[in-house]
């Protein structure tokens, strides 16, 4: 990038009302790190201890998604933390805050994900959270690392119904984005 | 029997668990990449607690300002041990402690109260 450039990338950030994004490898460690200044800046822009809280959460489960879940997710030998490639963002709208996630996925996933996704878009507040407490009692998928939760506890924090995306990088590889607001 | 004590991490609470006042403490917060790793030795000494454990009244205080959806998971998953040791005649209840403004929170505990039958489950809102 041509140094001149970085003004009207950031420019183009603010516009957007992004407040917060990271591109790159992301971790556990730095998750703390992001959280804990997006707190901070939520507090000075007089967000409710609630709200912050609602934003936070998201930011959570979104970049924990991303550290699970990202096909380009590499442990390096001397260490046990894992590296996980992604991007996130945090922006404010139409008078709310949302968080966007993004990360390459393997194309054979894509199905299943849509699928998931699409049956929590169609639900309202009372059958997500019944969703919710059914999938809490069993046990989590196969291929999952947390507790499978994630997705319905996106959608049932978010003000708006979730939304999400896949374009196509190449044969191997698809591109994963999801929205939320709170 | 040993208490068990692990102090808080940014993301991982307080845990306090007393095997001679018998009462059992987690507070802080708790989102852990991996809960397992966080959860499997309170387990373990809730094993060998409940496995000693006589008809003395326990108190489980959860105070949490925040926790993830894998931690949430974990909480019923030790919610559930408890309630089935309530059927075998233990005098075990759970105070679920949250800020009054926390609404997510308490919305939380309310869930967890409707899983629950047996289990003495109340929610306790901390002084101003």
């Amino acid at each position: 990038m041509q140094l001149e450039n970085l003004y009207y990338f950031k420019t183009e950030l603010d516009t957007e009302g992004i407040l917060f994004s990271f591109s790159g490898p992301l971790s556990q460690k730095l998750l703390l790190e992001m959280g804990d200044t997006l707190r901070n800046k939520l507090t000075l822009e007089k967000a409710t201890p609630s709200l912050t809280l609602k934003v936070f959460s998201m930011l959570v489960e979104q970049t924990q998604n991303i550290i699970h879940y990202s096909a380009e997710k590499r442990t390096p030998f001397h260490s046990k933390e894992a590296v996980s490639e992604g991007i996130i963002v945090v922006g404010y709208e139409n008078g709310r805050y949302y968080v966007l996630c993004g990360n390459r996925i393997y194309n054979e996933r894509v199905n299943r994900i849509t699928n998931q996704l699409t049956k929590l878009q169609k639900m309202d507040k009372d059958e997500l959270k019944d969703y919710y407490k059914e999938q809490r009692r069993k046990g989590p998928y196969a291929d999952s690392q947390g507790a499978g939760l994630g997705f319905i506890e996106m959608a049932r924090r978010s003000a708006t119904p979730i939304e999400f995306n896949f374009q196509k990088v190449d044969d191997r590889f698809s591109f994963f984005s999801l929205k939320t607001s709170v | 029997m040993e208490n068990l004590k692990i102090k808080a991490t940014r993301y991982t609470p307080e845990i306090s668990f007393n095997a001679e006042t018998n009462v059992l403490e987690l507070k802080g917060e708790c989102y852990p990449e991996n809960i397992a790793e966080f959860s499997d030795p309170l387990f373990s000494w809730l094993e060998e607690y409940l496995s000693v454990l006589g008809n003395q009244a326990v108190i489980v205080n959860v105070d949490l300002n925040y926790f993830n959806s894998s931690t949430s998971k974990m909480l019923l998953n030790f919610f559930d041990r408890l309630e089935a040791e309530v059927a075998n005649g233990k005098n075990i209840s759970v105070n679920w402690i949250y800020e009054p403004e926390n609404d997510s929170a308490e919305e939380y505990g309310e869930e967890f109260q409707e899983d629950l039958e047996s289990l003495s489950f109340n929610l306790v809102t901390k002084e101003e």
